[in-house]
């Protein structure tokens, strides 16, 4: 049993059978791919069309009578193979005159090698281009890939993508580099005649193309042959510019490529080690206070930073091959409309983030200390196992496990302000501060705090971190210590104390007082124990020097000097000299 | 050097020659020349009538006009225009004078 196909054959209906009309359909095909529209292609082809309908209606007995492979074959033997319609000038051409066409320099593009693939004919194809063995393209890729850490078979993928493979006979020929022309097409259609049937229509227009430009040119180069001394400084500045633009390509395809596999394998990390787990993933999940998953944010990341990066790679891939595939305009706006959106996702994602920090809300605790007139209040702060004081004093935070066992932030944004306080009693003000969306959110963050002291035979002993629990994610928590003391009441800061002491100028005792007993007075502070070498201001930098030598002042046409051999003045057009030698002043007008 | 385009080219310059001398008394559709070149021997394969119809076609040489016919599609007679009757003329004499010529050349080379 046979499906059967009708077709009209130069306005006469047949029957067929479906694989007799196969093979006529590539006999056709092939002979049409022999002639070039100048040639007058379409009216040889309905000529030879109109004799087929006539041999095959001798054939046909009666109307039901269909026609199979059989009479297909009868036909084609009484026509000829294709190569027998070759009966043009162009046959000829490998012979005298071809020296010619070698001035054409033939173009090689770049395709798909199908035919001696293993897995889609890239490599066979680059191969074929760059004028190396395929195995070596293979190994190359290989050796990639593996360096690569599997992230090359992404680029392989674009490759397969984006270059066509070479279907026609044509595109294998232009794919070797050698010239399109009848002989060649004929030699490839001898090689593989059978294999090279499909898309005939697309190669029988590449070739008559060519044909008929080969044809152009050979003719025009005979006619000239000797080439206009500009027409050759004209094609050396072509030939630069054109070595200038296939380098940006490449360049173009380097940066892209790079690119788009370290977002890869930055993607690919980043969301494999939330089911790893990595220790600083923590990091990512606490500071992110506004709650978007993360895979999220680095999807639109992935997208809003790679989709650029492979239009650069498509743009430098293009420039370096000039028949590549269209990625088609679906493809196209698609890709642009993803950017486009992950952009704006990741502006309201910033936005949300950034509202999580509108408002900083307060919760304040105040306490008294008891504390007797005369006795000295010593300040320490507390020494802690959990939360080493390695994380200097910043903005920073650190993730620690709690003596609980349970995962806590932990901060050392602790401030301590010393007030002086008229009462007789000194009191001490816990103020806790967050960030948050909205009052209610900074206000119970704020209140989620944890921070202590304690006072015990008038020592305080305060934490030198505050904790809070990581659901209360990273929003900026601070405390602030204020100590209102008694006037006349001493107080000692431990040493411990001086990296907390406020830079403000309402401190009463800045960080300076550390390690000293300090009274407190009606006008500030006095240090019974302070040396005056504590005060000593050494300052050292390329233009003001203050030291134990003296000062010393310089700008680039100024200068002051006042050391143990007195005062040195000069400036551009005055001098003023005075040691021990007494007085001198020069003047240059 | 492949005997096949030699032999082509040879055949190829004479088979123009012949299409055209058949169609010198009256015009022929192409199954008619065909059967024609077919019974001289002069052609295998009637594939490569085609191109060369068409070139002459193109180069002035012949015209054709449309026929009906009762068992076929519409036959196509090709016949000579007054520039391919000159044309004809002046191969004919260049026919006449390489018969001669290659006679000569041939016959003088053939071993005593």
């Amino acid at each position: 049993m046979n499906k059967t196909v009708n077709i009209n054959l130069a306005g006469i209906f047949f029957h067929i059978d479906e694989d007799a009309y196969l093979k006529l359909q590539r006999y056709l095909e092939s002979i049409k791919r022999s002639f070039t529209d100048s040639q007058g292609r379409s009216e040889i082809i309905s000529d030879i069309e109109a004799r087929i309908a006539e041999l095959f209606s001798e054939r046909v007995k009666h109307d039901k009578q269909v026609i199979g492979i059989k009479e297909v074959d009868e036909v084609i033997a009484i026509m000829g193979q294709p190569e027998d319609y070759l009966v043009d000038d162009d046959i000829f051409e490998d012979e005298p005159q071809s020296t010619s066409y070698k001035k054409s320099a033939p173009s090689k593009k770049l395709f798909r090698d199908t035919d001696n693939s293993y897995i889609s004919g890239v490599s066979s194809g680059l191969g074929h281009y760059l004028g190396v063995d395929a195995v070596w393209m293979r190994l190359l890729w290989i050796v990639l890939t593996i360096a690569s850490g599997g992230t090359f078979i992404v680029i392989y993928i674009l490759f397969w993508i984006l270059v066509p493979a070479a279907v026609t006979t044509a595109e294998k020929i232009m794919m070797t580099g050698e010239p399109v022309n009848i002989s060649n097409i004929e030699k490839k259609i001898k090689d593989g005649f059978e294999n090279v049937a499909d898309n005939v229509s697309e190669a029988a227009k590449n070739v008559s193309k060519s044909v008929s430009g080969a044809a152009k040119k050979g003719s025009s180069s005979i006619k000239s042959s000797s080439k206009n001394f500009f027409d050759t400084i004209a094609d050396i500045i072509m030939f630069f510019f054109k070595v200038i633009a296939k380098f940006i390509g490449i360049l173009f395809i380097i940066i892209g490529a790079s690119a788009l596999i370290a977002l890869i394998i930055a993607f690919i990390s980043f969301n494999i080690v939330d089911i790893v787990h990595f220790p600083w993933m923590d990091f990512v999940d606490i500071s992110n206070s506004g709650n978007t998953p993360p895979w999220l944010v680095s999807l639109f990341v992935f997208f809003g930073v790679g989709i650029p990066f492979f239009f650069l790679f498509y743009v430098g891939l293009k420039i370096l091959i000039n028949n590549l595939k269209s990625i088609g305009n679906i493809a196209k706006f698609t890709l642009l409309g993803l950017w486009l959106f992950s952009v704006i996702a990741l502006v309201v994602i910033g936005i949300r983030e950034a509202s999580e920090h509108a408002i900083n809300e307060r919760s304040v605790q105040k306490n008294t200390l008891q504390i007797r007139a005369n006795d000295t209040l010593r300040i320490k702060m507390a020494e802690n196992d959990v939360y080493s004081s390695n994380l200097h004093r910043n903005d920073g935070f650190k993730i620690a496990n709690n003596e609980n066992g349970v995962k806590t932030i932990y901060r050392s944004d602790i401030t301590i302000l010393v007030k002086s306080t008229t009462d007789s009693i000194a009191t001490i003000s816990i103020e806790k501060s967050a960030d948050g969306r909205n009052y209610e959110k900074a206000i119970t963050r704020a209140k989620n705090i944890n921070y202590n002291y304690i006072f015990n035979n008038n020592e305080l002993v305060l934490d030198s971190y505050l904790s809070t629990a990581t659901e209360n994610k990273m929003s900026d928590q601070e405390v602030l210590v204020t100590l209102y003391l008694p006037i006349n009441s001493v107080v000692y800061f431990d040493k411990s104390t001086e990296d907390f002491l406020s830079y403000y100028d309402d401190n009463l005792v800045s960080s300076k007082y550390a390690n000293h007993y300090v009274k407190l007075t009606e006008d500030g502070v006095t240090c019974d124990d302070c040396t005056a070498e504590d005060f000593e201001i050494d300052i050292d930098t390329p233009n003001i020097q203050i030291n134990e030598d003296g000062i010393q002042i310089q700008s680039d046409e100024n200068n002051i000097k006042i050391d143990v051999n007195g005062v040195k003045a000069e400036s551009e057009k005055v001098k003023v000299n005075i040691n021990s030698d007494g007085v001198s002043v020069k003047s240059e007008e | 050097m492949k005997i096949e385009n030699t032999k082509a080219q040879m055949r190829k310059g004479v088979l123009e020659y012949c299409i055209l001398s058949v169609l010198k008394d009256e015009d022929a559709y192409v199954a008619e020349i065909l059967d024609t070149l077919k019974d001289a021997k002069l052609l295998v394969v009637e594939g490569t009538i085609y191109p060369l119809l068409t070139r002459l076609k193109n180069a002035g040489l012949l015209n054709y006009r449309w026929e009906e016919s009762l068992s076929g599609p519409p036959r196509k007679y090709y016949g000579l225009t007054e520039t391919g009757k000159l044309f004809l003329k002046e191969l004919n004499t260049t026919w006449s004078e390489l018969q001669n010529a290659v006679n000569l050349v041939t016959s003088q080379k053939t071993p005593k």
